[in-house]
């Protein structure tokens, strides 16, 4: 210890006389708190690096899109899907390295005891952190979508073309408002089971990975092959391949893959894949991972509501036991 | 459960300045799954000022905070902490009360100044108020350019000062401190003890200090309150548990079986006690008759010191019957420095 540890200099003690805040007031500086935190603000450099490259990768689409748009073309990215894989690696990314940060941490060094003998109630932490990971989540995957919108609005001439535009970004907007909830609560419940940030970020990418490319492989392989007959028209004059009719169209033998009830259960072995289930449920156009969710939609609703009460169940919990002083 | 409570016409509600009973519990109980109540029907009153909370590990101390912050429900009686009942008005209660916890709490990738600022915030202060009390909190405990450093680069002993300085940044009216003094070098727990007593004595703000070290905490208390297995085993001022009762405390590297039928035929009564030896304190030629011997017999002598009776000899024995100490006065073990273990006293680690 210092020499001067154990020297008070007598300034006086202070009482404070000003204005105290409640405990919604304290919730919310909580969330506040816990929302920087989820980009490292208020750390050091080093912590900001994976909040802003995965942004910065999450905008591309959207800035490519404006390009493209200002060239004359068409509106390059789907509102609804984004684009998917892209998106998946990125949540991933940013779910896996930022979780820990909210909740982890806390766990490992023991702070829990100080913020529950204050004015909060047991569940105002787990709560404050949820709303904030669920908003820093929402943050990344739905400004990409309005600059998306922006940038093709901006070259778009007539009230019918915005309106169509921003009919189109509704639904897109509601799809990533289920994702960070979903994203957001099964990361911090995968968090919150570990204080060491190492094993939790582990933890949670292993499991959204694993069940990713599950669901892949199982949409994938219970595909079944459906052969059928096309017909060709080959240019004039072109060579034409031995056996093949003179004249007129080719018949060509191609297999192609469709959908079974297998396959379009699969999807339910992942979040990514249930979420986009519930997107094509609700009528979502654009093409996704999924085949098809054939009559299952409504399952795939189910399923999105499990994972989520388990998680959101799963982390108030946890604070409910890990909150003992 | 939520009945008012008014005070008990009995209970010894004075004490140092103004206001009731910072802390009033009646027949508090708390029973755990299992043979083992925490507390058991424990009634005590508690004064302002400084009081210590003494008891061995698992005497109930860590329960009765619980309850008293409102984090934990009774199995059966009533607790009412600054005039607010713990069950109905716990928000109020953790608004006006800062508590130090005994274990390690502390971020160690965060500033003193961050960390105690952000606390601040959760104890319901605006944040340019959050700000300027992180600072003078820091700056009461003794730290000040330090505070611009992370905590992990903290000793142990300034640790602890960043932890009492989260308790005070709130401006409570009561201070919840388990065990502050844990896992300190003599001389840090002197400092930390000095400047929990500055805090008792100038800030006006009523400390409760948990300890199972007994000889730590009467130096510093006004109060105490002893609990064993959950039940209060005395509560008082610590003058009237103290008779002043002197007995001179002799280590030597070796020889103390010499030195102790020496002290005998010199017509003095010394008492074995771990390595030490203690005789009753009469007046000053004692000290003489002791060096006398010392010198005659050529002994190494480690340490001569004068004590108090502690307060831990009065639970060393039925606290029913203190005459049973007073006679030989030196049948309590003791001391800031060397822990002894009477197997009966609350002092064990």
């Amino acid at each position: 210890m210092s020499a001067e540890t154990g020297v008070i200099h007598d300034i006086g003690y202070r009482r404070y006389t000003g204005r105290r805040l409640g405990r919604a007031q304290i919730v919310r500086a909580l969330y506040r708190h816990s929302l920087r935190s989820a980009f490292g603000l208020g750390r050091g450099a080093k912590a900001k690096i994976v909040p802003l490259i995965v942004f910065a990768i999450m905008c591309l689409p959207a800035i490519a899109n404006a390009v493209a748009v200002a060239n004359g073309n068409a509106r390059l990215v789907p509102y609804d899907t984004y684009v998917f894989q892209l998106r998946v690696v990125l949540m991933i990314i940013f779910v896996a390295a930022q979780a820990p940060e909210l909740v982890s941490r806390d766990l490992r060094s023991h702070v829990l005891p100080l913020y529950f003998c204050r004015p909060l109630r047991r569940m105002d932490y787990p709560l404050a952190k949820l709303a904030a990971f669920i908003t820093a989540c929402l943050a990344i995957i739905e400004i990409p979508l309005l600059l998306l919108y922006v940038g093709t609005v901006a070259q778009s001439h007539t009230p019918h073309a915005i309106w169509s535009q921003t009919r189109a970004l509704i639904p897109g907007l509601l799809v990533g408002l289920m994702w960070a909830v979903l994203l957001a609560a099964i990361g911090l419940a995968l968090a919150s089971l570990s204080g060491r940030r190492a094993y939790a970020t582990g933890a949670i990418a292993i499991y959204f990975f694993l069940t990713w490319i599950l669901a892949g492989i199982l949409i994938a392989v219970t595909q079944r092959n459906v052969a059928r007959t096309a017909f060709v028209k080959p240019p004039p004059g072109a060579p034409r391949p031995p056996g093949a009719p003179a004249t007129g169209p080719i018949p060509v033998h191609i297999i192609t893959q469709a959908p079974t009830t297998a396959s379009h259960l699969s999807g339910l072995v992942s979040p990514f894949t249930t979420l986009d289930g519930v997107r094509l449920w609700l009528g979502g156009t654009s093409k996704g991972p999924l085949p098809g969710v054939g009559g299952y939609g409504a399952l795939y609703g189910a399923m999105f509501l499990v994972l989520l009460a388990v998680s959101v169940g799963g982390l108030f919990a946890r604070y409910r036991k890990a909150g003992a002083l | 459960m939520s009945a008012p409570l008014t005070a008990q016409p009995g209970a010894p509600a004075a004490g140092p300045g103004a206001g009731g009973p910072v802390i009033e519990t009646r027949a508090l109980t708390k029973r755990y799954p299992g043979p083992v109540s925490a507390l058991d029907a424990l009634t005590v009153t508690v004064a302002p000022g400084i009081t210590g909370l003494v008891g061995a590990n698992g005497a109930g101390k860590s329960t009765l905070i619980k309850i008293l912050l409102g984090l934990l429900e009774p199995t059966g009686g009533e607790a009412r902490v600054l005039g607010r009942d713990c069950q109905r008005d716990g928000e109020q209660i953790r608004g006006l009360t800062g508590y130090m916890p005994e274990h390690d709490c502390l971020p160690p990738d965060v500033t003193a100044t961050e960390f105690v600022t952000h606390l601040g915030r959760m104890s319901g202060l605006p944040p340019t108020a959050a700000k300027e009390r992180a600072a003078e909190s820091l700056r009461h405990v003794g730290l000040y350019e330090e505070r611009y450093r992370q905590i992990g680069t903290y000793s142990t002993g300034m640790k602890q000062r960043v932890k009492l300085a989260q308790a005070l940044v709130g401006d409570p009216r009561l201070l919840l401190l388990d065990e502050p003094t844990v896992g300190l070098d003599p001389a840090g727990r002197n400092s930390m003890l000095e400047l929990i007593a500055r805090i008792g004595a100038e800030f006006g703000i009523s400390i409760v200090v948990a300890s199972h070290l007994l000889g730590e905490i009467e130096r510093i208390c006004d109060h105490l309150v002893a609990i064993e297995a959950g039940r209060l085993l005395r509560a008082d001022t610590i003058t009237s548990m103290t008779q002043v009762s002197q007995v001179l405390l002799i280590d030597v590297d070796e020889g103390s079986e010499v030195l102790l039928a020496e002290l005998s035929r010199r017509g003095l009564e010394p008492r074995r006690h771990e390595r030490s030896l203690l005789v009753g304190l009469d007046d000053d030629a004692t000290y003489d008759v002791v060096r006398d011997a010392i010198a005659d017999l050529a002994l190494p002598l480690n340490r001569l010191e004068q004590r108090r009776r502690r307060v831990e000899e009065l639970f060393a024995d039925d606290p029913a019957a203190p005459e049973a100490l007073t006679g030989a006065g030196v049948g309590g073990t003791g001391g800031t420095d060397g822990p002894g273990s009477t197997p009966e006293a609350p002092h064990v680690r």
